[in-house]
């Protein structure tokens, strides 16, 4: 077209733009960031504000304070009038304090800094437990799920070992080295990846056969890099989803071992349901049952539900 | 189908025999042998030698090692007649050290180590234990015995070898004088016409020679008739119920006798007994040691089990357990059903607030919220009694069982009518103007229940295998605290029992499952090789 009948150059009207092949490669979306958009889902439901506030303040305050307040749990064993008083009773006896809100126990300990100490003990073991077994768990369920040769094998080894009743395997570990926490999370691991493995294994086969995965492979991807770019993010929220199972299951199973008289020495929140046991059915001494119960409840299902929302928020398909 | 079958059941016992190994490893081999001593009142009371025969005679016992007392070697030679009954007192009696053996002993100790030095034993000599003053200690008596461990590979095949135990004619040792060996058929069972007057129509096969006495019989009892040709050995217990078979344990009634007037049939006696005359096994000389025997039996078939008022410990576990497997059924499915249903409304919220609390809430936590609540608020009674007819007690027991199965069930049935809704054939249903509920009830039920049927057999086989906290907290007489009380008294020969049974239960549960979900969904093949 012809513009100089007007006084302007074509120069002067228009630019040339080289083609650019960068430009051409960029996708005009919003910029898409994976942990971004799963903290924007997760906090998206007020509930989870509220209960990741409360998961917080539940570990912090096992941490720090147990280790702010020395306690001794026998420093009123002489004293015959401090054992088993209810809560009234136990804050006139010693003065308003917060140890004494919760009564106090057998040997005159108060309730709520034992019950702070069993806390921290069982969290550690829930943390420490679900991490290796997570870690190695994943690690050898994704090598399970790939090669057919190690499926034939650990099948196999699956079978075998589930049918050993833990129990024995945790009797037989506390007897063979002292009952301590280092055994108790011994015994608890030995065993424990292999079914975390063999869940990770079957959600491993499930995606591998999909068909975005053949195409994927008929386009000539390597195994390591499916693993990473087209398996991985979906198994994101599957593993979170069972860590949020796992964390919670190692306290309730810590308890329940406790209870049977196969728990650890140290006084953690089973072996203190377990002393209390008697104290259950004794009127005026059910508070030194009930609260180590309670709050091992409270934690359980705190730890679950964090557990649960973050790993719907962590499917991506929950990000539109 | 059914190659398939036999190859999944050879599979199966070939894991439930390694299991069996894994576990024999872990409590003969791993754990210390001396911690069964530990809370031995009769250990600590012995001394000197003595107490280290009687610390041999318990490894024994419980499995550990094979123990031959030379006393013992001795009374076997005299039973054979290789040595005469005046020689074998002078021939026992053992010197204070080896150099003071009488000629006659020196003899026969040389032989004794000889014959299990080669057998490979250890044969170790104990020195008489004596005070200053000459006189042997209490328990100081000179010792001589010969061990050797078992190893692992003898004791695993010795014992599937005795598992299983066939009665036949020559079980009483040769030489024993119980007349004629032989097997007899009777249309009129002596137990049912103790005087041989009035004929009672009851077949039964009575053997002599053999270990039982009635090999079979009719009675009232479930399964109505029963046998003993074969009998199951699944371990000998030792102080979780001394001497007794893990499974006569789990499936003997308990709780008081049930007394009634009863006629002895051998020798006419009438008496009030509580005595099942059909559980008679032999015992060599019994009669010869006790003289109410003579009075009631004319044979040694005189160990007898008894009619007790309780059930079994399978018994009360599988009644509590198949109510609240039943109960979870009939509740949790339709309510998943429900919640799949009304997705995201109120009702689906409040179950899935209740699964939320079972399944994080410590399991000890929610059963004693029941037991406190229902004794409490409903005035149920919170301890099981054996000897009570009172149906109420089954009542709280049954519910903490249930709660959680339910919720469990709810859970996977919501899920997987769920994921069925989004499927292609669904969307199709919809489109060919089929209405909701029938899209629900004709399509999605039919699909999503498939993984459901797949428990169903297991859920009803571990019934009976009990549950340790509920019978635990309930005082429930069960078969479900089995195990932990085996582990706490270190009853080798019941762990072992015991986790053989599970074993293989599951592999049977599983194998059930397979087949029940093959059948419910004919798309389901086991013929065929799997993609």
């Amino acid at each position: 077209m012809d513009f100089e009948k007007y006084g302007m150059s074509n120069e002067e009207l228009f630019s040339i733009i080289d083609h650019s092949e960068l430009e051409s490669e960029k996708i005009t979306a919003p910029r898409y960031s994976y942990w971004r958009s799963v903290i924007r889902v997760f906090f998206r439901n007020k509930v989870n504000i509220v209960i990741l506030a409360l998961l917080v303040f539940v570990i912090l305050f096992a941490y720090i304070y147990p280790a702010l307040v020395p306690y001794d749990p026998y420093a009123n064993l002489l004293d015959p009038n401090s054992k088993h008083l209810s809560p009234a009773k136990a804050l006139q006896y010693f003065g308003n304090s917060i140890h004494w809100i919760l009564g106090s126990g057998a040997s005159g300990e108060p309730t709520f800094d034992a019950i702070w100490n069993g806390s921290r003990i069982s969290l550690a073991l829930a943390f420490l437990c679900a991490g290796i077994n997570m870690t190695v768990g994943v690690i050898l369920g994704a090598v399970w799920g790939f090669s057919k040769k190690v499926d034939v094998i650990m099948t196999e080894v699956y079978n075998i070992v589930g049918n050993v009743p833990l129990i024995l395997l945790i009797s037989v570990f506390a007897m063979l080295f002292s009952p301590t926490f280092w055994t108790m999370v011994f015994a608890l691991t030995v065993v424990g990846w292999i079914g975390i493995a063999y869940f990770i294994r079957t959600q491993v086969i499930i995606i591998r056969d999909r068909e975005y995965n053949l195409a994927s492979r008929c386009l000539g991807t390597s195994t390591i890099k499916i693993a990473m770019k087209n398996i991985l993010p979906f198994m994101t929220s599957v593993i979170v989803t069972l860590l949020a199972t796992e964390l919670p299951s190692y306290i309730s199973y810590e308890v329940f071992l406790a209870y049977i008289g196969m728990g650890m020495s140290d006084m953690s929140l089973g072996r203190l349901i377990y002393a209390a046991e008697g104290a259950m059915v004794t009127p005026g001494w059910e508070f030194e049952f009930w609260s180590p119960v309670a709050i091992s409840s409270i934690i359980t299902v705190v730890l679950y539900v964090v557990g649960q929302n973050l790993g719907d928020a962590s499917d991506p398909r929950t990000h539109m | 189908m059914g190659k398939y079958i036999v190859k999944r059941l050879l599979h199966g016992a070939i894991s439930a025999i390694i299991v069996v190994l894994i576990v024999m490893v872990l409590i003969y081999s791993l754990l210390d042998r001396s911690t069964i001593l530990a809370g031995d009142p009769n250990y600590s009371k012995m001394q000197s030698n003595a107490r280290i025969s009687y610390e041999m005679s318990r490894y024994e016992a419980f499995g550990y090692v094979d123990y031959i007392p030379y006393a013992d070697y001795i009374n076997e030679l005299a039973r054979n007649g290789e040595l005469s009954d005046e020689d074998r007192s002078s021939v026992a009696l053992l010197g204070r050290t080896a150099e003071k053996d009488s000629e006659e002993a020196a003899a026969y100790v040389k032989k004794f180590t000889e014959k299990y030095q080669s057998q490979g034993y250890e044969v170790v000599r104990l020195k008489a234990d004596a005070k200053k003053n000459g006189q042997i200690k209490d328990g100081g008596q000179a010792a001589l015995y010969a061990v050797k461990d078992i190893p692992l590979f003898k004791r695993a095949i010795t014992y599937f070898t005795k598992m299983l135990f066939f009665d036949n004619i020559h079980y009483v040792p040769e030489g024993t004088d119980i007349g004629e060996r032989k097997l007899s058929f009777t249309w009129y069972d002596p137990v049912y016409n103790p005087t041989g007057t009035e004929k009672v129509f009851s077949p039964a096969i009575i053997g002599n020679g053999t270990l039982h006495k009635y090999l079979l019989y009719f009675d009232n009892e479930f399964p109505f008739i029963h046998q003993n040709f074969v009998t199951l050995n699944l371990g000998e217990s030792y102080t979780v119920n001394r001497n007794v078979d893990v499974f006569t344990t789990m499936t003997d009634s308990q709780g008081s006798y049930v007394l009634k007037n009863m006629i002895y049939p051998d020798t006419g006696l009438t008496e009030q007994s509580a005595d099942n005359l059909h559980t008679a096994t032999y015992s060599e000389g019994s009669r010869e040691i006790n003289a109410v025997s003579i009075e009631r039996y004319n044979d040694d078939y005189t160990k007898v089990g008894t009619f007790k008022f309780g059930m079994s410990k399978l018994g009360f576990s599988f009644v509590i357990g198949i109510i609240s497997t039943i109960l979870a059924y009939i509740l949790g499915l339709p309510i998943g059903l429900m919640m799949a249903q009304l997705k995201g409304g109120f009702f689906d919220k409040i179950c899935t607030v209740y699964i939320i609390f079972i399944i994080a809430v410590p399991s000890l936590a929610y059963i004693f919220l029941f037991k406190s609540i229902g004794g409490a608020v409903f005035k149920l009674p919170t301890l099981f009694e054996v000897d009570s007819t009172n149906w109420l007690m089954y009542v709280l027991p049954i519910i903490s069982l249930s709660l959680p199965s339910i919720a469990n069930l709810m859970k996977w049935m919501r899920r997987y009518m769920i994921d069925q809704q989004n499927s292609d054939y669904v969307k199709f249903a919809r489109s060919g103007g089929l209405s909701e509920n029938e899209i629900f009830t004709k399509h999605i039920w039919k699909n999503a229940v498939i993984p459901i049927v797949h428990g169903i057999p297991g859920s009803v086989i571990f019934a009976m295998t009990g549950a340790i906290i509920t019978e635990r907290v309930y005082s429930v007489p069960g078969a479900g605290n089995l195990l932990t009380q085996a582990i706490n008294k270190y009853d080798n020969g019941v762990i072992v029992g015991v986790t053989l049974f599970y074993a293989t239960l599951s592999v049977i549960s599983i194998i059930l499952g397979d087949v029940l979900m093959a059948t419910v969904d004919p798309r389901i093949s086991f013929t065929s090789k799997a993609r």
